[in-house]
């Protein structure tokens, strides 16, 4: 190669660099000019959907410019953790990782958006006060709602027919709607066979994350300081009877009564993330109602109800709020702000309904229009799901301990063994009880 | 003459059958262990070929009853997927990743291995020793540094680093460098040739095994790469093939779309296919005269 070719290689190489690749933004900004804020969301359809939202609102704000990043769900923790770390925190966003809000909060990344809310109030965009008071520390506000999802119980009519089954009641006070009730009929809906196109169960009862799901049973993992005290349990009560008691409850339905679909079923007809009731194969599914928003492309007739009365007669449903956050570092909190409100008006929400595939509205004017939203569910029923819920409810524990990702993750793992049936419910336990205190010590400490 | 090759034919003939045993017994444990090693890639052929329902079959099909190439139009064709989008910039970063690494890493180990200076080897521990370091312990400044040089949501962060040489690559091309005879360098000197020269007329000439290597390396990491994409990019057209893989996997569908995903899966590891079957002859001697494996 000669001198001249090898000088022309470089050159063209650092021109293709540099052509190819693009110096991507020119985001100048004159003072008092417009302004760019970024909203941070997962890359799902059900939260890009925002991104159709923005010509509407950047045309009612010409001085407000909005720009929406994503990040695959798994990597969303990470990518948010590290641009906070950079200094290039976004404006806007959720706890739409693995970490909620208490991690948020006291991690120190939410702004308080007290003095900005001038005269915000929660009824003017039809939020019920007790909801927005969930993002509420010592009085000052920290996240607007945006929206409320619930659990509820979805079912699969044509299972149901086929056992000559009587569909589950949607009315949070028929009180013959049991735990119990919900296994009988589980069992007979149930065919348990090592024959994957022959198995079908019963009920997947998940019901919100593996520390809460003794709740349900009226058994508490956390002392009861931990509503208070900026969701920091002082003590853990995996070692108490019932909270034993409750979990033999809820893993018995895939070992003892073999009713609920085993770890390998669920992963073999819906992949690692996916939910098997889609398959067509579980009877009932004791979800969040995000499910519903695939209801249209179910391949079998859904019905909605309500979750059976179990031990504990107070809670019976996990809320799950999701609120928007500006971050600490945002430079436009009034114009992040301006964003938000958007999003909680009335017409966006409707709107956002229908964009995104079912997503329920916090703002209880659209709540109407989203119960008519799904094909082949009645609307009343859904409202009346939705309102024993919202009446029966607790909010995720998720969204208000601390180092909620940290602690998640151990039981994710340690329960692993009894979901795989390899180990029994007293023998892991013991293990959670003593690393989860370690954890907490240690984490709540720093 | 046939009498005695009769007489004497016995044994080898015997022996010659012993061997032919244990050839085929041989052949079909290779035949075993091919099968074995196929068989992911056959399903990964099969699933990106069958329907959705299909797809969630049980027990499943080695053969599609339907072949839907349509999943392949599909990946294509869906504009929230952008998969043909990714698929660029994965290309552009990794093709200039490459060009990038051989370049810089071979002119810094060329340094290395032909000229001694007193503090030579004390800067090569130096640099070696940067291999401790992972990645996530420079994540944060390098991020702070191209965010600062404006950079940020750009493919550049990606592919800039690699013109600055890589320590793995340096030691692998130096180890090469150091085994060329000095006399080709003697012979240059008296041709004339000046310093760069025997560099790049004389060494990477000399070293296509090795530079097909560093090659084929960094192709694959950068390609493979999730991390440092994540971190930088945040629209999605800029996004590079497995930002998008992991969220079809992860977010973007209800569903996971396995047959979509073996799709996209074979198609991109298409060019590492092709790339190594290009460099396959030069990569393999590179393994064995750098003694990598």
């Amino acid at each position: 190669m000669s001198k001249k070719l090898g000088k022309l290689a470089l050159a063209s190489t650092a021109a293709i660099a540099l052509v190819a690749t693009g110096c991507s933004k020119d985001n100048k900004e004159g003072a008092g000019e417009t302004v760019t804020i970024t909203h941070y969301t997962i890359d799902s359809p059900d939260r890009t959907f925002v991104e159709k939202l923005v010509p509407e609102f950047e045309k009612a704000h010409p001085n407000i410019k909005v720009k929406i990043t994503k990040a695959p769900y798994e990597q969303f923790d990470s990518k948010l953790q590290s641009s906070i770390a950079a200094k290039n925190a976004p404006d806007v966003t959720s706890h739409w990782g693995y970490g909620g809000f208490m991690e948020y909060y006291n991690k120190g990344m939410l702004m308080d958006l007290t003095p900005y809310l001038g005269d915000f109030k929660a009824s003017d965009y039809n939020i019920p006060e007790d909801v927005m008071n969930i993002y509420k520390v010592d009085g000052k506000t920290y996240g607007i709602p945006l929206n409320s999802y619930v659990t509820v119980m979805l079912y699969n009519k044509d299972m149901f027919d086929k056992a000559g089954l009587p569909y589950p009641p949607t009315d949070y006070e028929d009180k013959s709607w049991t735990f119990d009730k919900m296994v009988e009929y589980a069992r007979k809906m149930t065919v348990d066979s090592k024959n994957l196109a022959e198995a079908q169960y019963g009920v997947d009862f998940g019901f919100g994350e593996r520390d809460q799901r003794p709740q349900y049973f009226g058994a508490n993992v956390y002392s009861d300081d931990t509503w208070t005290n900026g969701g920091k349990p002082s003590k853990v009560n995996l070692n108490e009877p019932a909270v034993i008691d409750a979990y033999k409850k809820i893993y018995g339905l895939i070992w003892d009564e073999k009713v609920s679909p085993t770890p390998a079923f669920s992963k073999s007809v819906s992949g690692q993330f996916g939910d098997p009731f889609l398959s067509g194969k579980i009877g009932m599914s004791v979800v969040g109602s995000w499910s519903l928003a695939a209801a249209s492309d179910f391949s079998f007739n859904v019905g909605v109800a309500a979750v059976p009365q179990g031990p504990n007669p107070n809670v019976r449903s996990v809320l799950y709020v999701d609120p928007l956050f500006v971050l600490k570092d945002s430079k436009h909190p009034k114009e992040a702000l301006e964003w938000i409100k958007f999003l909680i008006a009335t017409e966006i929400q409707e709107k956002s309904i229908e964009l995104s595939g079912g997503n329920p509205p916090v703002n209880q004017a659209a709540a109407e229009k989203y119960y008519s939203n799904f094909e082949g569910i009645a609307p009343e029923q859904l409202k009346q799901v939705f309102e024993g819920a919202y009446k029966y409810g607790f909010e995720s524990y998720n969204h208000l301990i601390s180092n909620y990702s940290q602690i998640n993750e151990l039981f994710i793992n340690e329960l692993a063994s009894v979901e795989n049936g390899d180990k029994k419910v007293e023998e892991v336990l013991p293990g959670i009880q003593e690393k989860l205190t370690k954890l907490l010590e240690r984490v709540n400490k720093e | 003459m046939s009498d005695l090759s009769l007489a004497t034919g016995e044994p080898p003939k015997r022996r010659r059958r012993k061997a032919d045993m244990a050839q085929i017994i041989g052949f079909l444990i290779l035949l075993a262990v091919t099968a074995a090693m196929i068989m992911p890639l056959w399903f990964m052929l099969s699933t990106s070929l069958k329907s959705t329902k299909e797809m969630l079959a049980y027990p499943p099909s080695f053969i599609p009853n339907r072949f839907e190439w349509g999943n392949f139009k599909e990946l294509f064709a869906n504009s929230e997927l952008k998969f043909g989008q990714q698929y660029w910039n994965s290309l552009i970063v990794a093709g200039l990743t490459v060009v990038g690494t051989v370049l810089s890493s071979s002119f810094v180990a060329f340094g290395f291995a032909r000229y001694r200076a007193r503090l030579s080897p004390f800067l090569f521990m130096l640099l070696l020793s940067t291999l401790m370091l992972p990645y996530p312990a420079i994540m944060i400044p390098q991020f702070l540094l191209f965010t600062k040089l404006g950079l940020h949501d750009s493919l550049l962060p990606l592919i800039l680093p690699n013109f600055f040489a890589s320590a793995y690559m340096v030691f692998l091309l130096k180890q090469f460098f150091s085994s060329l005879p000095n006399e080709v360098y003697d012979a240059g000197r008296i041709d004339g040739c000046r310093e760069l020269r025997l560099f790049w007329n004389l060494t990477l000439p000399l070293s296509g095994p090795v530079l097909a290597t560093v090659a084929i390396f960094s192709f694959i990491w950068s390609w493979n790469d999730l991390l440092a994409p994540v971190l930088y990019l945040d629209s999605q057209e800029n996004f590079t093939l497995p930002i998008g893989m992991a969220a079809m996997l992860s977010s973007k569908f209800r569903i996971a779309p396995w047959n979509l995903m073996m799709a996209a899966s074979l198609l991109s590891v298409l060019p590492i296919v092709a790339l190594f079957a290009v460099a396959q002859r030069r990569f393999v001697q590179g393994i064995v005269l750098t003694g990598i494996k």
